[in-house]
Parts: structure tokens; sequence; C-alpha cells
């Protein structure tokens, strides 16, 4: 019997817990990407 | 100034003189005759390679002279906290695996404690086989006193992230039901007295994010595998000292023989996946420094306690299988030359990896000043040695008193204290610390070797994944040996041919250095057979085992002779299902 991708469980106690990833490396910003989020924040008109 | 950052800057002081002082002095005599550019390298290459050797050996000695402190005594209590005692495994021998966690919980039921312990066994086997055995066996370890309710078995069928995916994977799903988490390996063994201290320390320091004892190897047979248990029960603990002494609360986690809180751990310690491909990017291989890194960095404190007794775990029994273990924890350690400017990182944390990373870089850059040493000797005006054979003794015996300085400060130590009794006496200790030497000099050469192989193995981008240890391999077949180590051999007798040809003069200091390689497979067969003498290399436990690991054998004995019952289909009474 299958059960969330675990094929032999055993009782463990349902408590979950989060466990977030933590930031680890800088983010680098690219020219690309710095135009990308200016183009963003322009305000869009639609027809 | 606080204590620890005193300790850290007389230590860093220590090295850095020596070293600066070493390279000068070694610059001063090569480059006496002419001096060229390849002077300059090969002083710089002294100095990088002279400081992590003083380094080590100034926490050794930092150890051996420090005020032994005082160990917790006395009767254990239950602890407020519940703790999930996680034992990861992956393609293990479970009979072996499960008899110790039976001697452990046992040893629990013993001081009264067991109640506020469960054990959950996380399994990441990829073979079938093994996984059906692992059902096996974990039926006949239920039926061990009080384990229903207490004792878990969960299998992954894909191992994300690997151990330290593992144990994510076991707090995203359980972790709010427990207070604590000790962390095990399959191969450790810890007493029961030492489980409920670390939980009642842990109970009495709100502040305390992770506790990380000082692990013995216990069980080796070979020359090799008692080499090593030799070295981490009589000098490691010493060594440690040192360490927590600077560490303080940014210690270290070793992965294992650990106890963490789980509400921190959580908050701080989800690892991501690092940009890139392996062998720097990825899952991150050595997750323990990072999660020491991350709970320091949240504010908790990360402390190392050697007082803690009765912690132990088994070790590689030869060469072979220390070189593949090494190669994981070599690529794990170089991997974390992208979190060194991590944000938010403490500086001793920052330190950490970069001691980690030198750890693995010093191989390649001792062989590197041989070479380039070998490359001078072969420009004719380039034989200072002929002129200042003082300079190369001089230089010997500065070398030799780095190495050591730890270990006779640590043979004197142990006489005037008594600690020597425990393992025989003071001349069985010493004859001991001897035979460590000469058998770590002989094998220097080819783990440098080995390393510096795994170094230029990870530089060119190849990633050597996360073998499964044999942890019942021993003997060492010569074919194996030869195969394994053919390349050494060659580099050995190479470097030994050049300096016949070029400079003659140099061959006897490199003797030491080539002649074991050139023996290297001779060497790793030999280490790895088992001594019929057991004097050599005794620890205190392998005198007087404690209980746990005489409950331990005595239980993987009767399982081993009567086999496990074949468990019933289907439902249990008890609500474990079977799949």
């Amino acid at each position: 019997m299958k059960h969330q991708g675990l094929e032999f469980i055993s009782g463990l106690p349902d408590a979950p817990l989060a466990m977030p990833k933590q930031v680890l490396e800088r983010r680098r910003t690219s020219m690309f990407g710095a135009l990308r989020a200016m183009i963003a924040a322009f305000p869009r008109f639609s027809a | 100034m606080s204590r620890p950052i005193l300790i850290r800057t007389i230590a860093l002081l220590i090295a850095a003189l020596a070293s600066v002082g070493g390279a000068w002095l070694y610059y001063r005599y090569i480059a006496a005759d002419a001096p060229v550019w390849l002077d300059s390298a090969r002083a710089v290459l002294f100095l990088l390679t002279s400081f992590w050797l003083v380094w080590g050996g100034t926490t050794g000695v930092i150890g051996a002279l420090s005020r032994a402190p005082k160990g917790v005594a006395g009767p254990v209590t239950a602890p407020s906290g519940l703790t999930a005692i996680l034992v990861p495994i992956y393609n293990e021998d479970p009979a072996a695996t499960f008899s110790r966690i039976a001697a452990m919980n046992r040893s629990l039921i013993a001081e009264g404690i067991a109640e506020r312990f469960h054990f959950a066994i996380l399994s990441d086997s990829t073979s079938l086989e093994v996984a059906a055995q692992e059902a096996v066996w974990f039926e006949r370890l239920v039926r061990e006193p009080m384990s229903e309710g207490r004792v878990f078995y969960r299998r992954r069928e894909r191992n994300i992230g690997k151990k330290a995916g593992n144990v994510e994977d076991f707090i995203s799903r359980s972790g709010a039901a427990y207070a604590y988490a000790l962390i095990l390996d399959a191969d450790s063994l810890m007493d029961g007295a030492t489980i409920g201290r670390m939980a009642l320390r842990m109970d009495a320091d709100e502040q305390l994010g992770l506790l990380q004892t000082v692990p013995e190897v216990i069980r080796a047979e070979t020359i090799f595998g008692r080499l090593m248990a030799f070295s981490s029960a009589y000098l490691s603990p010493y060594f440690a000292r040192g360490q927590a002494l600077m560490q303080r609360q940014e210690g270290p986690y070793w992965g294992h023989n650990a106890i963490v809180r789980v509400s921190a751990f959580a908050a701080s310690c989800g690892l991501p996946v690092l940009s890139g491909k392996p062998p720097y990017g990825g899952h991150i291989l050595s997750h323990d420094y990072v999660e020491a890194a991350l709970l320091a960095r949240a504010g908790w404190k990360v402390e190392l306690d050697p007082t803690l007794g009765g912690s132990f775990e088994e070790g590689p029994e030869n060469l072979i299988e220390y070189a593949k273990r090494d190669r994981r924890w070599c690529q794990g350690n170089l991997q974390h030359r992208r979190l060194i400017a991590a944000p938010g990182l403490k500086f001793w944390s920052r330190f950490t990896f970069v001691q980690g990373i030198m750890a693995y870089m010093a191989s390649p850059l001792w062989l590197l000043l041989l070479v380039t040493s070998l490359i001078a000797a072969s420009i004719p005006d380039q034989r200072w040695w002929v002129q200042h054979d003082d300079a190369m003794w001089v230089l010997a015996a500065a070398v030799a008193v780095a190495l050591l300085l730890p270990k006779v400060t640590i043979l004197v130590r142990g006489a005037l204290d008594g600690r020597n009794g425990q393992f025989g006496g003071t001349l069985r200790v010493a004859l001991g610390v001897l035979g460590e030497i000469a058998l770590s000099t002989l094998l220097a050469p080819i783990m440098l070797c080995l390393q510096s192989k795994a170094v230029l193995e990870i530089l060119l981008g190849l990633d050597g994944g996360w073998p499964a240890t044999r942890r019942d391999e021993t003997r060492v077949e010569f074919g194996v040996a030869f195969a394994a180590s053919w390349w050494i051999v060659v580099t050995g007798a190479v470097t030994l041919a050049v300096a016949i040809a070029l400079a003659p003069g140099l061959v006897p200091w490199l003797l030491p250095v080539t002649v074991p390689a050139i023996a290297a497979p001779l060497l790793m067969g030999l280490t790895s057979l088992s001594p019929k003498v057991r004097w050599l290399f005794g620890t205190a436990a392998e005198r007087r085992p404690t209980e746990v690991m005489l409950l331990q054998q005595r239980i993987h004995e009767n399982w081993t002779m009567q086999g496990p019952d074949l468990p019933e289909a289907g439902l249990r009474a008890d609500g474990h299902v079977l799949a």
C-alpha cells in the first residue's frame, strides 16, 4: 500500500511542522532582470 | 573581550606567526642562490600549508592544557520535552542497525526514562531486497519491550535531498509532536543515560539549539580501523576540547550523535537547492556544517560537549572505504565555498567553512610544493640544500614539532591526571601514540594523493555523488588494492626517478613520501588485516565495554542466530500497516 510516496509507514504522528527554505545565496541582479523589473513597474493600459 | 574570542585570537596569532616565520626562514634559505620566481611561489605554498598544520596542532595543545571541564554525573530524570530519536538509513544491514536501536531502547528503559523517547527509523533504501529485510527485522524490533507506540519505521521511495532531505521529510510530517530530535547514523550507539542528559540540557537551556557529542569509534577489527579508533578515543577528545573552547556557542554539528531543538531546527535549517549543477550546485552534501551555521545565524546556541561520554559510532575498516567517505566529505566541504559569503552568518561559521575547505585543499598544495621544489632543483644554480643542509633539518624539526607537540602534550597530561590508566597505562598508551605516529606517517602520502585526486576531480566539475558506505567491508585483497592505487605507485616512482636524475641530494628527504606511495597497494592490504595481538591501539571502551555495547552485542548475536520471525500479512492489531 502506498501513501503519499511512502511505501511503508508505521504510525508516525501526524504533526506537520513547516521548514521554510533559508536564503544562502545573494541575489545577483542582471541588467535584463533590472530592465524587466522597471518595465513591470509601469502602469498597463488595456485596449 | 570574551574568553572564546581571546582563545581564538591567541590560536590564530600563534598559527600566523609560526607560519609567516617559517615561510620567511624557508624563503631565506631557498632564495640564497639567485632567487627565482619559483622561490616566491614555494614560500607562499609553504605559508599556506604550514598555517593549517600549526592551527590544527594549536587546537590540540589548547585542549590538552585546558582545565578538565566538569562532566555531569548522578541519576538521570525524565526530561519534560519529548524526543524523537531519528535513525536515517540507506541500504544498511538492518539486523545490525535495529539491534543498536533495541539496545538503546533497553538502556533507556533501565534508566526509567524510556517513555520520553521515541524511535523513528527513516529509510531511504533504494535496494528492494534491503527494504524487504528492513520490514522483516522491524517486525522483530517491535517485539522489544515498550516498543508499542514508540518505535516507528518509514521508507521514502525517492531520497530527495539525501540525509538532510530525509530528516526534513520527518520534521515536515511529524516534527510538531516533538520538542527535540536526537539525530543518529545507522552505526551510532548511545548510552541511555547520555541520551537522557542531553535532553535534560535542552530542557534547562531554552537558547540551546543543538548539542553535539564527540563520538568514539568502537568495534574496529583491522589495523586501520583500530588506528582510527585509538585516535578518536585517546586524541580526539582533547582536540575537541580545544575546539569547544574556541567555538563556544558557534560550535560544530557533525550530522549524528547530536540533539537538536526541533522548532529551532525547523525554523532555521531548511536547506535550499543551490543554483547550478553539482559538484558546487544542487543539494548541499555536507549539510551538517551549514545547519550549525544557520542555527547560529538565527541566534541559537550550538555547543560541543566533549565531557558527554557514552556516544559511539563505527568507522571504516580500510583505506578504500575511508577514501570513499572522504571523497564525499571533500565534495561537501568544497561546495561550502559558495556559502562563505552567505548573508547573516557569524564570523566563526564562515571561518569553519574555510577551515573545512582547507582541510582538503592542503593536500594538493603540499603536492604542488613538492613539484615546484623538484622543478627548482632542476635549475643548475638552485642547489641551496647543498650549502644549507642545516636549514632542511631546522624546517623538518619545525614540521615535526607542529605534528608531534599536541600528541606529546596529551600523553603527558594523561600520565599526570591518570587518564592513561583507562587505556592500559602510560607505557601502553605511549606505544600506541608512537604506533599512531608511525602508521599515520606511512599512510600520509597515500592520503595526500587520494585527497589531491578528489580535489582535482571536483575542481574539474566531476560529481562524486553519495556512494553508500559498506560498513562490513574489512579485508582488502592485493588485486583490489592495486586497482585502487596503481596511479599512486606510478606517482611515487616517477617522483623518485626525477629526484634521482635532477637532485640526488634531495632523495633522502623524499624517501618518506615516495616509498610509502610506491608501496601503497601493500600498505592498503596489510592495514586491512585483523591483528591477532590487540594490546596496541587498545581503547577504554574495548577494555571495559559499556552496558549498551554489551547489550547490542548480545541482541545482535541472538537475532542472527534465531533469525527474525516472518511477520503476518495484512493489518496488525496495533494498527501498523504493511505494504
